[in-house]
This record gives structure tokens, sequence and C-alpha cells, in this order.
């Protein structure tokens, strides 16, 4: 939970660490950023000195009426012209670029590190954390650090540049026209971070209005039923209106600024009238001065708007840079050691030619396991499966059948003991040696967007089409799927939408087949088929059990009797094992649990019957 | 017409606080032309003898019998009026704001109001995320077009059209040549934007699909480690990213381009306007300050231009939000023409020959259901998936409207008693119960928000949730449904139980409602309300035979009909559906007596 409170931004301190890490990301298109500061430098020292060319033109050729002059102000102008508009050209496609760059660069290395975090991160971070990050913080951080940096140096570079160019032409007049630039500043910064504050307030808001939105239209049945409409609306109401007044506060605050920065700017020019047109009166400046410094007021403004924008908008860029870097640096706590990603390869680059055959024995050696900072679920737990039985895990919910099932896949590691496949501790091996000899069907199937065809591929990238179509006619899938007008190419929808859970049950079930795995693992793995159809699964899951280690996690009971070895597991304990018979015959946990399944009542009425 | 009534309706009420607004705006545009003529003023009037451009009521205040005096009133002045022009400023964004966050509230509220109240069938059809991106994006689209779209094109015709003015004051030759670019600018930003929207789009797409592969992968990381998908992933994702990229570099240029072309345009016009001014100021046709005006004015057309282009090709969002908004809130209501009729609802409940099919469909869901429930008794639904045991159910509440036959409670046909008032009286507990993003507790309380602790407790109780509900960390306080914990199916159908609970009502209908709880807990839950709410007429669809079997009266749907009806030991002896589903779910227990027999 601490990703939430994250989300908010505390008023941070610089941290120089945290922008050298994301400058190292820069490195690679260096040139670019050159390329755009170079436009930056450009466009300012354009911005300056076209007020001089028309001061030239003012005082050259009009107040000495004279045309001699004209071909020189024509070259100037054109030269302005061409090197100004293709500056802007330069500077966009560069700057844009380097935003475009960091922001692959930074998505590239997260979803990396994505791949190789463990399940145990994804426990407890929440997707649309994953998400923001991975979007609008990558999206914030390289946008402040291309167009904000770049703006940023022609902001300042402007400010000095106006500073230096006005105290040549005439120092007292220079004076004057600096002397509101520290109101200005001042007030831009103030403004600009309290603006930004409320709009994000406005934001956090509006995305409640959204939710309820959300919510009204998913439960439109629930609150029809139960006739909530006036009282969800009222609930309604209060969101919007407090939005509403919100808003009109901020936009009134927001409604100060650029008057209050409009209203200064028009005191600095009537002072450099009031000034200006003195020293024109006595001579010591011409009219065309007078224009310069005119414009020059006016073009005061927008730097030091644009710098008290970035600065305002740093503290928020720092935050998103911030956590970007404790996505793309967070450990993986499970992981190969230098030793077995040299001989094995890694989650990317397997090396499979070192890999040893799996053959299926597990053994359980006094393994202990519990989740981040919670309870043991299993203490000293010691369990010897042979190659190929079948396992079927029972009890009831947090008994820790998954856990099991988990610790087998590594998708977590014992925290105390070890798991030894064939013999040999599964940390002396790679993960994706063990991933790749598995197979696992869960309660919730995730389906990704695509064909029916290309998910089920996903177990074996160089299955041939018949051999998909046989595999989904082993899992009774093929009936249903060529009944869809597209048959195999129907299009599942995103996360398999189109489909129903049964139907996307059996799909990942053939997906896993076609991984021919040596491992196979069935965790809730037909709960929503209906109930023909998972008779006749049945007698396909036991010739699919052949030649493979299976375990099974069943809530419908009458899916496991013919497994090799029931485990009734009672919190992280077994307490009873053996076959479906053997099991019924003691007359204990199992016996029971399998009675309730069918209560008494019910036999007796169908002796009756 | 239409367009016209469309667009002016969602303004209702606020109109004149929209007409002050672009009242103010005009004034404003009005007074930043002066601006350049104060500079003139001072060039040329104070500093040469030449004539001034202020207008008379300005001009009248800055006579000083010195120049140091004049230079002095001229700041005076000109200080003031941009004080004038400031709080202008201010109070025109106030009233702007407040329109348009009272436009932006109303939308809301009507939308979510119409939703709430359009039916059932509307709600099934519709998809969720459309209906959202209406009620934001479009609402959005609308209220910065009246807001600032609209605003900025009345602003910027009115600047032009008070800029020209103040140009043809100096010189009519002049304003002409200073004008003479200035379609051009307009005209390639309109097309340009029109263009680029197409670009637009496809990078959006990209970005889209980009998105939703980062999704998928990272919900289903369990499928992409349980294959050893991690690189297969990671190229999707970086395919989709470059193809991402690649799209918004083309975007990149053009808009590079647009923006260093028509910049280029712009200082063509200036320039133009330089040299013909130079001419003009040399041949004494117009002052030097004059010609500083005019420098200044040319800019206050031209960049406007490229702007105002940009808005105009803009344009077609607003109407297709408009239309799109229009399409919810001219839905008709359900509860439009619905009885006022509020008769006491006792429980005796007669379907008498119910026919019902969807509008776009010509098979019937149901034919010709005919059966009667006595207050009190407790009938149980049987069927296949598809059988239309929920459309049933949905009839029953009025959520669908049957074509043929009646449904009579108490005698009295459903259609002319009030809707709402027959949801109040008839409970019905969904298979997939919705929960609110409350606490627990509200989620249970809210259907009684009066309702005191032990009343909850009791009702948690008896649905057999409040031992679930103390063991976690937060206790009734925990938070469910997006930003809380995700409780099982089971809990939340015992939520949803629960809160039904809070009040007794004449009928109550479980909709496959305990399908996700042990049976245990099942038989209990049952146990329970039979103690307490005896007097209730209840429906139960289920799944479950040896739920069906305590039911005083079982009905077997299929394919709409009603195929077999009575007790459970009458059902069997029929050797129809409900026996062959009996001998489908009792198998096991064959087995298992079989297994029982040999062992022993």
């Amino acid at each position: 939970m601490s990703h939430f409170e994250e989300e908010e931004y505390t008023d941070s301190k610089f941290d120089l660490v945290v922008w050298k890490k994301i400058f190292a990301y820069m490195a690679p298109f260096k040139h670019l950023i050159y390329a755009a500061l170079f436009g930056a430098v450009m466009l300012a020292i354009g911005d300056i000195i076209y007020p001089l060319i028309n001061a030239y033109g003012i005082e050259q050729i009009i107040k000495a009426d004279s045309l001699d002059k004209l071909p020189y102000f024509v070259t100037a102008y054109v030269i302005f012209m061409v090197v100004q508009s293709s500056m802007v050209y330069l500077f966009i496609v560069k700057a844009g670029s380097v935003q475009r760059e960091l922001s692959f660069a930074l998505r590239k290395s997260a979803f990396r590190r994505l791949q190789e975090l463990p399940f145990s991160y994804y426990d407890k971070t929440p997707i649309g954390w994953i998400m923001a990050r991975m979007t609008s913080d990558s999206r914030n951080l390289s946008d402040i650090l291309s167009w904000g940096l770049i703006d940023m140096t022609w902001g300042s570079l402007m400010m000095i540049g106006l500073t230096v160019v006005m105290f040549i032409l005439n120092w007292k007049l220079a004076l004057v026209t600096l002397s509101v630039l520290p109101f200005l500043i001042v007030i831009s910064i103030y403004f600009r971070k309290k603006i930004l504050h409320s709009y994000r307030k406005i934001r956090k808001e509006n995305s409640k209005i959204t939710g309820a939105f959300n919510e009204g239209i998913t439960g439109a049945k629930t609150t029809k039923t139960l006739v909530l409409e006036k009282e969800n609306f009222n609930d309604f109401d209060n969101l919007t209106s407090t939005m509403r007044n919100h808003s009109i506060k901020a936009a009134m605050f927001a409604g100060l600024y650029f008057p209050t920065i409009l209203f200064i700017s028009t005191i600095a020019v009537a002072m450099v009238l009031n000034v200006g047109g003195l020293e024109v009166v006595s001579g010591v400046i011409s009219i065309s001065i007078l224009y310069v410094f005119i414009s020059y007021v006016w073009q005061f403004f927008e730097p030091v708007m644009q710098l008290a924008n970035i600065l305002a908008r740093f503290q928020q860029a720092q935050a998103s840079a911030e956590r970007i870097l404790s996505l793309i640096e967070q450990e993986p706590e499970i992981y190969d050691t230098k030793e077995v990603i040299e001989k094995y390869g890694d989650a990317i680059d397997f090396k499979k030619e070192n890999w040893e055959e799996l053959v299926g024995d597990i053994e359980f050696n006094n393994v202990t396991f519990k989740y981040n900072k919670g309870e043991k679920v299993l203490t000293d737990f010691n369990l010897k499966v042979k190659a190929g039985e079948s396992i079927a895990l029972v009890g009831q919910t947090g008994a820790g059948k998954s856990t099991i099932v988990n610790l087998i896949c590594r998708f977590y590691e014992p925290s105390e003991g070890e798991i030894l496949i064939d013999g040999k501790n599964y940390k002396e091996r790679s993960i994706g040696w063990l991933h790749a000899n598995l197979g696992y069907v869960l309660q919730s199937p995730h389906l990704f967007s695509g064909t029916i065809l290309e998910n089920i591929r996903y177990g074996n990238e160089d299955a041939t089409d018949e051999e998909i179509y046989e595999v989904a006619k082993l899992v009774e899938a093929h009936d249903f799927i060529i009944e869809f007008e597209d048959g195999y190419k129907t299009e599942v929808g995103e996360g398999g939408s189109r489909l129903s859970v049964g139907q996307k049950q059996l799909i990942s079930f053939a997906r896993a087949l076609l991984a021919d795995p040596k491992i196979l693992i069935l965790d809730e793995a037909t709960s929503s088929v209906d109930t023909k159809t998972e008779k006749a699964l049945q007698r396909a899951i036991e010739t699919v059990l052949k030649g493979r280690t299976s375990f099974i996690v069943a809530h419908r009971l009458s899916t496991i009797t013919a497994s090799d070895r029931i485990l009734v597991l009672d919190k992280g304990i077994v307490i009873e094992a053996g076959t479906h018979t053997e099991l019924i015959n003691l007359e204990q946990h199992y016996h029971k649990l399998y009675t309730n399944q069918f209560k008494q009542e019910s036999i007796e009425s169908s002796k009756n019957g | 017409m239409k367009r016209f009534k469309q667009f002016f309706k969602w303004m209702k009420g606020n109109i004149w606080i929209y007409v002050f607004s672009i009242a103010l705006l005009v004034v404003l545009q009005y007074f930043r032309t002066l601006t350049p003529l104060f500079v003139q003023h001072t060039i040329d009037f104070i500093l040469d003898t030449k004539e001034s451009l202020l207008p008379d009521f300005l001009f009248k205040y800055v006579q000083g019998d010195t120049i140091k005096e004049s230079l002095l009133l001229v700041g005076i002045v000109f200080v003031l009026v941009s004080l004038f022009r400031v709080i202008v400023m201010f109070l025109r964004r106030l009233v702007n704001a407040v329109f348009t966050e009272r436009i932006a509230y109303n939308m809301r509220n009507t939308l979510y109001k119409k939703l709430q109240d359009l039916s059932f069938t509307y709600h099934s059809h519709a998809e969720t995320g459309d209906l959202i991106q209406r009620c934001t994006t479009d609402i959005e689209t609308y209220r910065v077009f009246v807001g600032e779209q609209l605003i900025e094109i009345i602003r910027l015709v009115f600047l032009m059209i008070f800029t020209i003015f103040q140009m043809s004051k100096i010189n009519t030759q002049m304003t002409f040549i200073s004008l003479i670019i200035a379609p051009i600018i307009f005209f390639s930003a309109f097309i340009y934007f029109l263009y680029v929207k197409k670009i637009f789009k496809k990078v959006e797409e990209a970005e889209g699909k980009m998105t939703t592969t980062l999704q998928e992968s990272v919900t289903g990381i369990r499928v992409v480690k349980a294959f050893a998908r991690e690189k297969f992933e990671i190229d999707k994702f970086e395919e989709d990213s470059k193809r991402y990229m690649k799209e918004d570099y083309k975007l990149l240029k053009l808009m590079a381009a647009f923006w260093g072309g028509t910049d280029f345009i712009i200082f063509v016009q200036y320039f133009v306007t330089a040299l013909v001014g130079i001419h003009f100021a040399i041949d004494g046709v117009i002052d030097t300050g004059e010609y500083i005006a005019f420098l200044s004015y040319v800019g206050m057309v031209v960049w406007p231009l490229r702007q105002l282009g940009r808005i105009v090709g803009d344009f077609g969002k607003t109407t297709v939000a408009l239309d799109r908004l229009d399409e919810i809130v001219l839905k008709e209501s359900e509860h439009l023409n619905d009885s006022p009729d509020t008769p006491i609802i006792e429980g005796k409940v007669e379907f008498k020959n119910v026919g019902f099919k969807f509008e776009d469909d010509n098979k019937s869901l149901l034919k010709n259901i005919s059966f009667d429930v006595e207050k009190g008794q407790t009938v149980a639904i049987v069927g296949k998936t598809g059988s239309g045991k929920s459309t049933l159910i949905n009839l029953m509440v009025r959520l669908l409207e049957y074509q043929q036959g009646e449904i009579l409670f108490d005698g009295k046909d459903l259609k002319t008693i009030n809707k709402k008032w027959i949801r109040k009286n008839v409970g019905i507990i969904l298979q997939e119960p919705f929960l609110y993003s409350k606490s627990i507790y509200e989620n249970i309380s809210i259907m009684d928000r009066k309702a005191d602790k032990e009343k909850i407790y009791k009702a948690a109780s008896i649905a057999s949730l409040h031992d679930d509900i103390e063991g976690f960390e937060a206790g009734y306080k925990t938070l469910v449904g997006e930003r809380g914990v995700t409780l099982s199916g089971g809990q939340k159908q015992r939520v949803a139980i629960a809160r039904m609970l809070l009040d007794s009502k004449p009928i109550l209908i479980f909709d496959d409602s305990l399908s996700a709880v042990d049976t245990e807990t099942d038989i209990q839950i049952r146990r329970s309300l039979n103690k307490y709410w005896a007097n209730t007429t209840v429906f139960i669809i289920t799944h479950r035979i040896t739920t069906a079997m305590e039911a005083d009266k079982i009905v077997v749907l299929d394919q709409g009909e009603v195929k077999e009806m009575g007790t459970h030991d009458q059902l069997l002896k029929q050797n129809g559906i409900y026996n062959d589903l009996w001998e489908i779910q009792t198998n096991v227990e064959y087995d298992y007596k079989k297994i029982d027999k040999g062992a022993k």
C-alpha cells in the first residue's frame, strides 16, 4: 500500500542522484540534445536581434530619410527569417526526438524489469500503479527533460541576452526595465506552484467522478433492483458540486496570474516611455532605441513565465523520476545465480543446449514458507513425489494448496528448506528451464487479445495448426471453437472478454498441453466448465496425465477420485494422504469433506426415489 | 436549426452569464488595441510635433504643459487604462469559469441521472467503456469548446476587427498590405490541422496497442512466467513501442514543418509591412510612431490567425461529442409514463401464459409460462444455462417487460403497479451482485441508512458473513470494490444477502445467488431465512439439486418453456429433465456407494 501514498507529491528536495541516473539514460542520444540546445540558443539570439533589425530600419532609413541602407536591412531581415524558421523546425524535431527516445528507453528498461520480477512483487503492487509508471510518469519525465530543459535554456539565455543588450544600449533604461523583474519572477513562481497544485487536486476529484460513473453504469442492475437511484444520485451530486466549486476557485486563482503579470509589464512600459522619452528629448538616445526597449519589456514576459512553469513542474518530474527508478531498480527476490545463468541462460536468452531433461521427481525438504511478513503458511513441510505421479490437493481455502503449487512453479521460493527436482535443488537450475517444462492451468485463466489459435499457440510457438486442433479436441474445446463464425481465427477480445469463463478455461488447458509439459498443474482448472463437458474432460485428463507429474487442486472432489495420491491439507499440514478408496475407508476428514458435498439427505431421498 | 438547439440546450439557465462573459471579452479586445497608440502618442505627439492617434476620451487627459509633464501623464493614464483592462480581464475569467463549471456540473448530473433511469435492456447492450467515455471526454470536449475554443474564436475575431479599425485610421493602403498574406496563414493552419487529425489518430491507435500489450502482459504475468515467455513479451512490447514511436515521429516532423513554415509566412507578412511602411514613412505618408504602431498591429492579426485555423479545424469534434451525448439523453427513461399505483403486496404470485422476446430478436425467450405461488411458499426454478430462468426473474421486477400474458401479484397485473414500488417489495439477489466502493458496513446499511449496528451485525450473521468480516483487518470498515479489497464471489453474494435482510420483503428472489458459497453455508443461510422470513414468498434459481429439492414447488424450464413442475418426488417419477439432472449430480454418490460397499 505504501506505493499509493507515494502518489502524493511531497515537497522533496532536489536530488542529484536521481537526476544523474536519469541523465545516464539520455547519454545515447546526446547529439539530439545538443542539436536541440543549439536550436534554442539560435532562437534566443534571433529573438533578441529582431527588434534591433527593426530599430536599424527606423534609425538608418526612416530617420535618415534615405534608402541607401535598405539593402542591408533587407539582407538582415531575410537572413533572420530563414534562420528563425529553420531553427524552429530543428528545435521541434530534435527536442521532440529527445522526448520520444527517453520515454522509449525508460519504458523498455521498466518492461524488462517487470518481466523479471517475481509474483511477490505483483502481490503487493497494484496493476494501476505499474501502468501509471509506464505511461504518465515516463511521459511526464521525458516531457520536462526535453521541452522543459530546452525551454529553460532558451528562457535563461533570453533573459541574460536581453539584459546584456539593454545595458549596452542604455544603462538607465536597462535599470528601469529590470526593476520589475524581481516582481515578475516571484509572482510567477508563486502562482505556477499554486496553480499546479490546485489542478492536481481537481484531477483527483475528476477521477473520482469517473469512478462514480463507472459504478453507476456497471452497477445499474443492482441499483435498479435495490431502488437506490435517489441515494446514488445524491452521492454523485456531492461529488460533482465539490468539483464545480473547486474548479471555479482554481480558475479564479489561475485567472489572477496573467493579468497580474500583464499589469506589472505595463508599469515597466510606462516607466520606459517616461524615462526614455526624457532621454530622447535630451538627445541621449534615439527613438529607435526607445522602440527596442519597449519591445524588450514585452519580450521579458514569456521566458519568465516559462521558467516559472518549469520550476513548478520540476518537483513533479522528480517524483516521476523517483517512481520510475524505483520500478527499474526493484531487485527481483527470485533470481538465478550468476553461475546458473552462465550455464543455463537467463529468462530472455536460454541456453537450451545445456539443459538437462526434466524427469519429474519432486521433493519438498523441510520447506517453510511465509508471504511478505505474513504468517507461516507452511512449516517444515515434507513431500516426495515420483515422476509421473498424480497428486491431488484438498482442503479449505488457506490450507496451503496454492502455496504448494506456487512453490513448485518457483513463483515463490521456500523461506527455509529446499525443493528438489530430479534430486537437485531447483535453484541450481534456471527458472527458464523449469518453466519451459511446466504446464499451468488456472481457475481464472488469462488470455491475450488475439485469436484463439494464437492463444493456444502461446504454449508452444513451434506448434503446427494441426497440433493445435488436436490438443483442442483433446480438451473438448474443438466443438465450441468451430461453432464460432471465424472458428480458430475468432478474436477473443481483451483479456478474453468475448468468451465465457468455461471456454477460457478449456483454451488455457489446451495451451498448457501444447507445451507438452513434464509437470502439469491444474489449479481449479475446470471449475466453470458445465457438468456435461467436465464429464468428458475427466476422461481426457486421465490420458493427459500419463507420463507427467501432476498436481490438481479442486473443489469438486469428483474430479480427483482417480488421482494416485490425495493429500488432505489443513493449515499447511498434510492430515491425510492416500488414494480415494483408502481415504474414504478411513472415514475421517476426506470422508467428511466428500460426503458434505452431497448432503446425507440427498442420499436418503434418492433411496426413497 | 437542430444543431443550434442541440448546441444551446446545455446552456439553459446560464446563457446570460455567457453573454456577459463575451461582452467583457469584446471590451477587452478594444482596450488591447489601444496599447500601441500610447507609444505612438509619445513618439509622434510628445517627442515630435506630429498628430496623436489616441482617442479623444484619453487624449484630453494627457495634455501636459511641458514635455516632462506630458510624458508623466501618458505614463499614468497608460497604467490606469491597463489597470482597468486587467480587472476586466480577471472578471471575465471568473465569469467564464463559473459558466463552464456550471455547465459541466449540469451535464454530469443529467447524464448520471439518465443512465440510472435507462432500462435494463439498454444497459445490457451498452458498453461500459464507451458510456464512460461519453460521460467524461465528450462532456469535456463541449466544455472546452464553449469555455475556451468558442471564446477564443470570438476573442480573435474581435481583436482583428479592432486592430484593422485602428490600422485603417492610420492608413488604409498600409492596412490592406499588412493583411495581404494573412488568409494564407489561416488556411494553411486550417488544412494542416484537418490533415494532422488522421495522423494523430494513428498515433493514438499505436499508443493504445502498446498500452494494451503492457497491461495484458502485467495482468497475465503468471501465464507469461509459467510458459517461460518473457522474451516473447519483451519483443512484442518493444515492437509495439517502436511502432508507436515511429508513428509519433511522423507527427513530430509534420508539426515541426508546420510551425517552422507558418513562422516563415508570418515573418514574410511582417517583412512586407516593414518594407512598404519604410517607403511610406520616407515619403511622409505616415509618421515614425505610426510605423512602429503598425509593426505591433501586424502581430495582433497574424499570430491569432494561425490559432484560429487550428480551432476551426477542430469544430467537428464538438458536434460529434454532442451527438454522442444526445444518444444517451434523448433515450426514454424506463420510468416515463409508469403507473403511480402502489398497492400493498402480500406475496401471492401468478404467471399466466407469459411470453417474452427481445425486440430485435425473433426468438421468444419465454413462451406460455403459467404457474402460481401462494404467499410464503418457496419455488425453485431449475434449468440449463439459457433456458430462460434469469429472464423470468427479470420480468418479475420489470427489468424486462413481458409482451404476452400477465404476471399477477395478489391478482393485480404487474404493469399496473409502479416499477420502483415493485422493486422495493421484491428483493432480488443477483448471482454476481454489485458492491459499491464503500466499506462493507456501508454496503449493507445502504438499504437502510438509519439501521443501527446490532441490526447490521445480525443481518451479516444470518448471511454467514459476520465471521468473515471480523477476520478482515479493518473489520466492517474494510473497503470493497475498485479501491478496496477484492472479496471472493461467495463473500460478495453474502454481502448482497445481508443487505437484503435489513428490511423484510413479501417476495425474495435468489438468482443463483448462493452458487459461490459452499454447500454447508448454503444450507445454513437457507435455514436462517426460513426461520426469520417464514411469511416471505421465495424464488430460488439454482443449479444445486439439493437446494431445489427442498422447495414447495419446482419449475423446470427448458428452452423458454415450463417442461416439468411439481415437488421433488413427483418430478423424479416423471423421468424427465429433472431426473436427468439428479442422475448427473448424484452420479458421484453412486460411485461412492459402490466403492463404499466394495470396501466393506
